[in-house]
């Protein structure tokens, strides 16, 4: 351990630690664009000065090591003229215009321009025009004017997605990122250089002026589009959510995130959820509410088995849900209807065990690792197989489909919906409707569950990982969690919830009322 | 109870202080009868009080030197606007130095409390408050002001100039 002085506060850090990051250690401000903590030191914005005690000139704290006794401050009048004057080259060619640019709120030279009163810049030279609103690719906007050349994303696409496509074409005061001929910036974590620019060059098409961000609240989640279990910030508001970035897991991801688990967050809003359950089948469908249809469903499941005994209803789980969730879905099937019949719908065998180097992996359940394990503290062991042959004889007269909250994922949905067509009773919880489902010929109940941002819970993840989240944000709010449709339908009443969880719910649905137009 | 009631006597003697009273207002009707300008008043809804420039009536959304819309969609009004009544749907404009214009601009002018401070928030002169004020409608009617009345009704004759033009800017290369 290096013992050292930041801003008069002792220190110790461990060896090889550079100053910016001790500065981070310690808690204390320091500007920067260029150094990332995921990524290698450039050094090229200049903005990190530190004084150091003992040596005559100013240096940058991301490439300095920290070495022992070293007395180092950025406080001091010299370092903020450095900055200042800094900012201003940054400044030279930059076009201001904060309130047409995406990024402002949370962009790092507004903030310090702001900090430092650098309102205007001080050149009398005409700004250099460069290109704006360059398609990079599939995903990513460019505005070469508001870009700094901080290379951050540059580098991303050398160090962590190894795709090399962005470089820094020019000289001087042309010089510009840009992409190669015939080579966009297309890649699975294409997004990830969006969060990383310091300010509003890099813009994903998909986020892009459809929001200011001081209007979003955040919440925290774990990705539920793979088996890594990303951990992420949700950004929503009153109309449900806008964009999923990366929280930073040392252990599971790192600073990133893939662009498929971005995606993530369109099926949980309104449009595409299914809002009320439907009961029926084919062309001839009643609307009810969530609870009320569980509870009918649960009448018949309850007639079902007195007819035909306990062996003829099955339940279907996939690994999408909470373990708490499948753990009380199983358990109520088994204690209390008595049927042994559990199966587990894996949707891509083929490739489940994939996993491309970085972060994506094969498996597109967020919850494998935790389904197996209730499965096997169960004691349920039924394959696929022995589903099916049921189904084909007969024997099967109702099944409980814990449906995918993300049906994308599932290119075998329509199959398996299609597998239980002779089925006579069909109770499918999902969070989305689906077309298929609709055209049912037999009876069904569509009952609409809640999904992972609604709830709390935790998943395991691929490294055998239990990762717990809490409820971010309500979007449907009558939806119902596997949990509880599984209350209903085994003829149980639901736990009315403490108080405190309702006026805490009510709390966050008014945030826009309280922190708007508050002067 | 703090009602006082004065003695019977004195109250009886109401009538020289209702004729004093009826002189008075005689007096004043003759005069204004003869000599109609020296009155304080307006004959309102004919007469018109003329308000100061800085007056804060209905919005007014302003245009560029070719008629289209000044707003960025920055949304830095509605942010401002205490009384949340401002909605603006932002989206990308073909011309990539504009980037950014209102598909939507709404202002629900029930809620607004005309306090002036969309204009004062408004970085490039996209919003102010006009000299209208009596904007009476019958029931039902809208007053939900879009993009259309805000910046292009009849009385405005093709939208009031911002100080502001993105041409001049980037002429003047900044
Ligand atoms: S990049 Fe930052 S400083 Fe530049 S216009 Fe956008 S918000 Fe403003
Ligand atoms: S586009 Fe953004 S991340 Fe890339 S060099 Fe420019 S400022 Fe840095
Ligand atoms: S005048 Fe005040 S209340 Fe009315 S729209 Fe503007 S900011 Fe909102
Ligand atoms: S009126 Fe002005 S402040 Fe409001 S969104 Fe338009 S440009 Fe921004
Ligand atoms: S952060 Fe140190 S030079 Fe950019």
């Amino acid at each position: 351990m290096l013992k050292c002085k930041i801003n008069g506060k002792e220190m110790e850090v461990p060896q090889g630690t550079s100053i910016i990051e001790a500065f981070k250690l310690s808690g204390q401000d320091i500007a920067h664009y260029c150094w990332h903590p995921g990524l290698s030191v450039a050094g090229v914005c200049r903005l990190c000065m530190v004084e150091i005690e003992g040596q005559p000139k100013l240096q940058i704290a991301c490439n300095t090591m920290v070495q022992d006794g070293m007395v180092i401050n950025n406080n001091s009048e010299t370092v903020k003229d450095v900055v200042r004057w800094g900012l201003d080259f940054h400044l030279i060619n930059h076009p201001l215009d904060c309130p047409i640019c995406d990024q402002a709120g949370e962009c790092g030279l507004q903030d310090q321009y702001m900090q430092f009163g650098k309102y205007d810049p001080e050149m009398a030279e005409r700004k250099v025009k460069k290109r704006k609103v360059v398609d990079l690719g599939p995903t990513v906007v460019l505005d070469s004017e508001r870009c700094i050349l901080c290379s951050r994303c540059v580098r991303f696409t050398d160090e962590v997605s190894k795709t090399h496509e962005l470089g820094i074409f020019n000289r001087g005061d042309r010089s510009e990122i840009g992409t190669f001929k015939d080579r966009p910036l297309d890649n699975k974590y294409s997004l990830n250089t969006v969060d990383i620019c310091p300010v509003g060059a890099l813009t994903s098409k998909d986020f892009r002026f459809r929001q200011r961000v001081w209007y979003l609240k955040t919440a925290e989640s774990i990705c539920p589009g793979c088996s890594t279990g990303c951990n992420v910030n949700v950004y929503y508001n009153e109309e449900g959510l806008w964009r999923v970035r990366p929280r930073h897991n040392p252990e599971v991801n790192g600073h990133w995130m893939c662009d498929e688990g971005r995606d993530t967050y369109k099926y949980v809003n309104r449009k595409a959820r299914l809002l009320e359950a439907k009961m029926g089948h084919r062309d001839n469908w009643t609307l009810e509410s969530p609870g009320a249809a569980a509870k009918a469903a649960g009448q018949k499941l309850r007639e079902v088995i007195e007819a035909h005994g306990p062996e003829s209803v099955a339940l279907v789980l996939t690994g999408q849900y909470t373990t708490e969730e499948l753990e009380t879905a199983v358990q109520k099937f088994k204690g209390d209807l008595g049927s042994s019949l559990v199966y587990h719908w894996v949707n891509n065998p083929e490739s489940f065990e994939d996993f491309d180097g970085i972060l994506l992996r094969g498996d597109k359940n967020p919850n494998t690792k935790g389904l197996l394990k209730i499965l096997e503290q169960e004691g349920v062991s039924l394959t696929w197989k022995d589903l099916e042959s049921r189904v084909q004889q007969g024997q099967i007269k109702t099944v409980v489909v814990a449906g995918p909250e993300n049906q994308s994922v599932f290119p075998d949905f329509v199959e398996k919906v299609n597998l239980l067509a002779g089925v006579e009773n069909v109770v499918w919880l999902t969070a989305c409707p689906h077309s298929v489902l609709d055209s049912r010929e037999k009876a069904t109940w569509q009952i609409p569950l809640k999904t992972y941002i609604e709830k709390a819970g935790s998943f395991i993840n691929h490294q055998g990982k239990t990762q717990s989240f809490e409820v971010g944000t309500v979007i449907v709010s009558s939806a119902l969690t596997l949990a509880e449709a599984a209350t209903l339908l085994v003829g149980q009443e639901l736990e009315v919830s403490s108080g405190d969880r309702l006026a805490e719910l009510t709390r966050k649905k008014n945030f826009f009322t309280e922190t708007r137009g508050a002067l | 109870m703090s009602i006082v009631k004065k003695p019977k006597a004195i109250s009886n003697w109401y009538l020289p202080g209702i004729l004093s009273g009826m002189g008075f207002t005689f007096k004043k009707l003759i005069k204004n009868l003869f000599n109609p300008k020296g009155m304080p008043t307006l004959n309102y809804p004919e007469e018109h009080y003329q308000y100061g420039p800085r007056f804060k009536g209905n919005h007014v959304l302003t245009v560029k030197k070719d008629g289209s819309l000044r707003c960025t969609a920055c949304m830095l009004c509605a942010t401002n606007c205490p009384a949340d009544c401002i909605k603006i749907v932002a989206s990308e404009h073909e011309d990539p130095t504009v980037e950014k214009y209102p598909i939507s601009y709404e202002i629900d002018m029930l809620r607004c409390v005309f306090c002036g401070y969309c204009e004062e928030a408004c970085p490039v002169d996209a919003i102010r408050m006009g000299p209208e004020w009596q904007t009476p409608a019958l029931n039902g009617g809208n007053f939900t002001y879009d993009i259309q009345h805000l910046a292009y009704r009849p009385n405005l004759k093709g939208g009031i100039q911002s100080r502001l033009d993105d041409e001049e800017r980037h002429k003047a290369g900044i």
